[in-house]
């Protein structure tokens, strides 16, 4: 009641900055966002593949040059390196039970490798152009499916070495497929003839399609949905759903990418496998470094994420705990989720045993006033029902530089808050000082040590737009005013040229905006007038 | 009529003799306020010019503590008596002469000190208005005044060159007052007659003093100077007033022969002292002056506390019968009633803020008030704050912190609330704050716009526009009548229309965003833009570009037309009623009041006026001017216009003659406004009245309400005056708190068991029992009888509850 009439102490407050509208996160962004990024650079040339592991813990391998490396989930490094390849490595695909991998490379070979011993076990020999993907069908450990540019599609009897069915129907490079996950017969091929062709090993004649779906592009990656009867396609700049069930109607084309998407995948959102609130996405890379996140159901774009450069591979573990993503330039960006550690430990007991909670928590006893811990309870006890509340007055809390600001130690104040790395507080504690009209009076009496500090802060901040118009002033001003003591000082001169240099970057980015301004001005006129 | 916003720190306030009440002097009245509640419960009307002083007769006996007299002299040169109990005067004597100060140190003697002399006499400061052949000009007076008699005695104590401030000693021993650098100090003789000889002494100072106290029991006397030194004389006087006894000891600090034993001197206060005080015990000295931080000194030790952060210069410093109550009286027109030991303010007493002068960087940017329909004023105060004031009750609403920064009052000015608007129903209000570069640095203009969470008036943030207009500062903001929709003009030619989004319409987005944005952004000819006003439908929008006035539609932002060209630039604007007429005032050399027919882009009449503020009733098709009267008919000393200096115009729009008028006093800085008063309906006129009340606001914030077209029955109305008798609920401390108060003890109404006072002690003593310091208890050989008293006397009482 008391407190309600005295004067209170502001602290110094930041310049508030404007919200933007789509500031606030969705919970999905969140969770796309969560997958810590780990960079692998330097690899030789751009990653054409990536592909996980169907059994835990998920392991990885990438194709990259003339080699096929494998990575750990965990650690997100390489493992081991398979370099046994005469040309580059265009696909590779584990087979169901983990145990075995297929490699594909642009001489036409395709080889088998033992995952543990990394040793070529099978030689499929054919293809008389480079392969351009290689896929184990889902649940069959026997057959193997490859595509290339000689525009057939092959299936394969890998124990044998040879060739079951010699799929002829595309007019074109055959770039992309992906079986299907119900049935172990059927599976879709895309090409560059513009064409997704559906495909059944129980369909004798072995030049007609079951079905035909015409993308309209030149098709780089073709997917089964986990449904078995959707199916999407990426070619152009868009990714296309289409409806296997329905026969083969378009459901929806998604267009958010400006240039070619390169390939897509299945991403899960959810907390374990298994939870009902798992939900589906499907992931696309493009070579515009856009990484997309689409809700199918929904039919939206729900995340978006951009990288430094072109992409041309994307894959999802299927325990949706990383995320791996290649370059055209050699970099691999594997992302990992931190799943608690606790969910991980149910969801592995739950399926061991089948069971739900096989041991009951032991509860902790209320506290009662009778107990010794009672006394010594902390602060951070929650009050319960019945306890009357004593409302004490919240404490304004101040900064150092506040504190030196109420005591008019101006100088101190400044230089608190510039060793506070926060540029907005400096800026605050200077607009403050120039209210109080102690600023140049700050400045003339700041020592070397302290005038090098509030250099080096100006070098930093003085173009952010934001406080240019401050921070320019306060440039110039102790200029004038400190000249002779920058004259004195190497290291100082230093820190000027420094302000120097950052003031010449932001008059070119100027200038160049103005050109544009100037190249883009007559374009809206002549809009407008229409 | 209604009168109001006047200044509660002109003088110093007084406590009644059991301190639930405090007089204070507003204008020509004294208003009394309950110090419980910090609502007015009466005021004594009867003085024609300025209250300067109120003397409360004090309790000489304990029983005698209900008695409610008061003395009070003012500029009309009258003395009055009144029982403010009541209230009513009971006597009123004519001096003929202005008194700026009046003390009456009899009252203060304690009877056992002296027989009371049958005569009472007060000393008085006044204006010499006789008196003007002297080259130099001695107009200030101090004289000595027989109030049983009503004449004035025969000698002058001292002639000075300004009526001077007198200050009486605590126990009426002695009086002085300050004079330049010197400290002039009488002792009231021991048997009072007209002609008796007073002693007087002078203390010297290097510097100006500026205030000073008596000790309450020793011989010491403590001032203030202008540079923030507080000297402290003991043992003043005593070669000249006492028995001569030693005169060869060495005087440590006093200067040159002076008459004092020691001086001493502190030094705290960075600015010059306003205000110096004794504690009633006479342990402690309390200090305050410009820079608004109450010191306590310990007098022994010199040991300091304070009460920082009052915000304001602080005036005048009160201690009450009560010693745990006591006032402080601040430069910005508020009172602050102190818990005392401790220095918690209990309440506030606020009144209107007073101007306050910003520097002449400013000058140009501030504009005056801001009134809504419902006769609620928003006033720009020094300390960053805007007070929403009601004009009906003369009473503070809220004040709403336009900026958050810590204000002291000593500093330079260098940020200003320079803008405030309310919207017509008064739920939104835009503040404009400037703050002024230091060296082209650092310059800032904010805009903010506040909404109203209910009728409390209760502004709340809700968006802050960082340079509205890039570095130009805003010249106008207006508020779209109907429709959350502001306009915001400026000097680099453009002006933008704000609207507010209030986030209905917006579904998906997880936190609806309300606030204001930029809807429109217009121009007219690369001319800046002045002033700004919407229709009273709100689907015109008048913009001020320089000497032209540009209509807009607000909705499509289009220009419909321009209406010609005024002889300067145009200060303000205004619709008039539902009319087709819009009157401009322009400034410039040839200031000019101009009325415009918007159907024909002509205009309709124009005068030659310097017009301080406009404003038009919304229902009919009337204004008002307040013009500022040329400094030649001020000198000419016409005999209408003594003293005045502005004039308020009445005009009907169809025709030039104005309706009525009024001329006024400190015009400059004024402001005006129609308000609609439906509470005060019937107390005027029970007929159905069409047209507003006219508010008018002064330069020093005091204001007017009236009806402008029967102005023949100007009754005063005296401002209603709120009681709230729930919230007076009696609170006891110490000794009272555990057992009530004392009765008076009446031995035979005793010896009838059935006494009419029923004590029972207060529910809860526990509370307020500690509340104090020991010495604010009474002492305990007084405290056992009573006590022993109080034993008796509860019994009955509980049985005769039982």
């Amino acid at each position: 009641m008391e407190e309600t009439f005295v004067s209170k102490t502001f602290p110094l407050k930041p310049k508030l900055k404007p919200t933007s509208k789509t500031s606030s996160k969705t919970p999905e962004s969140r969770y796309w966002s969560s997958f810590k990024t780990h960079e692998t650079p330097n690899l030789i040339s751009s990653v054409p593949s990536i592909t996980f592991s169907g059994v835990a813990p998920h392991p990885f391998a990438a194709a990259y040059s003339a080699s096929l490396s494998l990575f750990s989930p965990q650690t997100l490094e390489r493992t081991h390196t398979i370099n046994s390849f005469r040309d580059v490595v265009s696909s590779a695909s584990f087979r169901c039970d983990g145990s075995l991998i297929a490699a594909s490379d642009l001489s036409g070979l395709i080889q088998v490798f033992d995952v543990k011993t990394r040793t070529p076990l099978r030689k499929l020999r054919s293809h008389t152009r480079p392969v351009r993907f290689v896929k184990y069908p889902f649940l069959d450990k026997l057959h193997l499916l490859s595509g290339g540019d000689d525009g057939i599609v092959k299936y394969w009897d890998v124990a044998g070495e040879n060739v079951i069915l010699d799929l002829k129907g595309h007019k074109d490079y055959v770039r992309c497929g992906d079986c299907s996950p119900v049935s172990s017969d059927s599976f879709v091929t895309g090409s560059y003839d513009h064409a997704v062709k559906l495909w059944d090993v129980r369909v004798g004649d072995g030049n007609r399609a079951v079905m035909e779906l015409n993308h309209g592009n030149p098709i780089e990656d073709v997917l089964f949905l986990p449904s078995g009867g959707l199916v999407a396609s990426a070619g152009g700049n868009s990714v296309k759903v289409w409806d296997l069930i329905g026969g083969g109607k378009l459901l929806y084309s998604m267009e958010s990418h400006n240039k070619t998407v390169t390939s897509i995948c299945i991403g899960r959102i959810g907390k374990e496998i298994g939870d009902e609130w798992m939900q589906y996405r499907i992931l696309s890379v493009g070579l515009d470094g856009y990484m997309k996140v689409f809700d199918y159901a929904n039919l939206k774009v729900t995340h978006s994420m951009r990288y430094p450069a072109p992409l041309l591979s994307v894959a999802f573990s299927p325990d949706s705990k990383v995320r791996v993503i290649g370059t055209s330039n050699g970099i691999i960006y594997a992302g990992k989720r931190k799943v608690k550690e606790g969910a991980e430990e149910s969801s592995a007991v739950g399926g061991f045993l089948g069971l739900g909670s096989f041991s009951e928590q032991p509860k902790s006893r209320a506290l009662r006033p009778s107990f010794y811990r009672y006394f010594h309870r902390g602060q951070s006890v929650k009050p319960s029902k019945g306890d009357f509340l004593v409302m004490q007055a919240k404490k304004v809390k101040l900064a150092e530089h506040d504190k030196f600001l109420k005591k008019f130690r101006h100088r101190e104040a400044l230089v608190s808050a510039l060793g506070k790395n926060n540029p907005e507080n400096v800026v605050a504690v200077v607009e403050e000082l120039v209210a109080r009209r102690k600023l140049l009076k700050c400045i003339s009496n700041l020592d070397l040590e302290e005038l090098g500090q509030l250099l080096m802060f100006l070098h930093k901040y003085c173009t952010v737009p934001r406080h240019s118009a401050l921070l320019m002033g306060l440039v110039k001003k102790v200029i004038d005013m400190r000249a002779e003591d920058i004259r004195n000082s190497d290291k100082l001169k230093g820190l000027i040229r420094n302000v120097k240099s950052t003031v010449q970057e932001e008059i070119l980015i100027q200038q160049g905006l103005q050109e544009i301004q100037g190249i883009i001005s007559p374009l809206l006129k002549m809009a407008g007038r229409r | 009529m209604i009168r109001g916003g006047r200044s509660y720190v002109s003088t110093s306030p007084a406590f009644s003799n059991d301190a639930k009440r405090l007089l204070v002097c507003t204008g020509s009245t004294v208003s009394i306020f309950s110090t419980l509640t910090g609502l007015q419960v009466a005021s004594l009307d009867g003085h024609t010019a300025l209250v300067t002083s109120v003397i409360v007769v004090p309790a000489s006996s304990p029983g005698s503590r209900i008695l409610c007299y008061c003395w009070t002299s003012s500029l009309d040169g009258t003395i009055c008596y009144w029982d403010f109990s009541v209230p009513e005067m009971i006597k009123k004597i004519d001096v003929h002469l202005p008194i700026f100060s009046m003390v009456i140190p009899t009252l203060l003697k304690t009877p056992a000190d002296s027989e009371r002399s049958s005569d009472l006499y007060a000393y008085i400061s006044a204006q010499n208005i006789n008196k003007s052949e002297r080259p130099k000009p001695l107009i200030g007076q101090l004289r000595k005044f027989n109030l049983t008699k009503s004449f004035i005695g025969g000698i002058t104590l001292k002639e000075t060159q300004r009526p001077e401030i007198i200050t009486v000693c605590p126990s009426g021993r002695f009086f002085g007052i300050l004079s330049k650098n010197k400290l002039i100090i009488w002792k009231v003789p021991d048997k009072e007659s007209d002609q008796a000889i007073l002693k007087k002494i002078v203390l010297h100072h290097t510097k100006k003093f500026s205030v000073l106290a008596f000790h309450p029991s020793q011989r010491l006397v403590a001032a203030g100077d202008v540079t923030g030194r507080i000297l402290i004389w003991r043992g003043f006087g005593n070669r000249t007033f006492g028995k001569p006894m030693k005169y060869d000891e060495d005087n440590p600090g006093v200067r040159g022969d002076d008459d004092a034993e020691s001086c001493s001197t502190w030094h705290w206060h960075p600015t010059d002292i306003n205000v110096i005080a004794f504690s009633s015990d006479g342990a402690y000295l309390y200090s305050g002056g410009t820079e608004g931080v109450l010191v306590v000194w310990q007098l022994d030790t010199g040991k300091k506390k304070f009460l920082p952060r009052i915000g304001s210069p602080l005036l005048y410093f009160v201690d009450s019968p009560d010693p745990t109550l006591a006032s402080i009286s601040c430069a910005d027109n508020r009172i602050l009633l102190l818990k005392m030991p401790y220095l918690g303010i209990m309440k506030s007493i606020s009144g209107i803020k007073l101007p306050f002068y910003a520097p002449e960087a400013f000058k140009v940017m501030c504009a005056g008030y801001a009134f809504d329909r419902a006769g609620v004023v928003a006033l720009r105060t020094e300390d960053f704050h805007v007070q929403i004031y009601s004009l009906l009750d003369d009473r503070e609403i809220s004040e709403v912190v336009v900026c958050e920064r810590n204000h002291q009052p000593a500093d330079e000015i260098t940020v200003v609330v320079t803008l405030v608007t309310l919207s017509q129903d008064g739920s939104v209000m835009s503040t404009v704050e400037v703050r002024l570069p230091e060296e082209d640095i650092g310059g800032l203009t904010c805009l903010k716009f506040w909404t109203s969470t209910s009728q409390n008036n209760q502004f709340e943030l809700s968006t802050v526009i960082y340079e509205p207009h890039r570095d130009s500062h805003v010249s106008s903001v207006a508020f779209r009548p109907n429709r959350p929709m502001a306009v915001t003009t400026s000097e680099i030619c453009d002006f933008k229309l704000w609207v507010c989004n209030d986030g209905t319409h917006r579904k998906n987005e997880l936190k609806p965003s309300s606030g204001w944005v930029c809807y429109a952004v217009g121009s007219y000819k690369r001319r800046p833009l002045t002033a700004a006003a919407f229709s009273g439908d709100g689907s015109v929008l008048a913009v001020a570009a320089d000497t032209a006035i540009t209509l807009w539609d607000p909705d499509r932002n289009e220009l419909v037309g321009v209406l010609g060209n005024t002889l300067g630039p145009i200060k303000a604007l205004s619709f008039i009623g539902q009319s087709e007429y819009i009157v401009a005032a322009s400034g410039g050399p040839k200031s000019q009041l101009s009325v415009w027919n918007m159907s024909q882009f002509t205009i309709s009449w124009s005068y030659m006026l310097q017009v301080e503020a406009v404003a038009s009733d919304q229902n009919s098709s009337t204004f008002a001017v307040l013009a500022l009267l040329p400094k030649s008919v001020i000198q000419s000393k016409e005999t209408t216009f003594v003293g005045r200096d502005g004039i308020i115009l009445l005009f009907d729009v169809k025709q030039p003659q104005p309706v009525a008028s009024w001329s006024v006093t400190k015009a400059e800085g004024g402001g005006l406004a129609f308000v609609e008063a439906n509470q005060l309906e019937d107390d005027i006129s029970p007929g159905t009245r069409k047209h507003g009340l006219l508010a008018f606001i002064n330069g020093q914030h005091e204001y007017v309400l009236f009806d402008p077209f029967n102005d023949q029955e100007l009754v005063e109305h005296s401002v209603l005056v709120r009681k709230s008798p729930a919230a007076e609920e009696t609170v006891y401390a110490g000794y009272a708190s555990l057992y009530g108060e004392l009765p008076e003890f009446d031995w035979k109404k005793n010896q009838k068991a059935a006494s009419e006072v029923v004590i029972m002690p207060s529910e809860r003593p526990w509370e307020t029992i500690f509340s104090g310091s020991s010495h604010t208890l009474p002492p305990l050989t007084k405290l056992c009888g009573a006590f022993l008293e109080a034993l008796l006397q509860k019994r009955p009482a509980a049985v005769e509850k039982s």
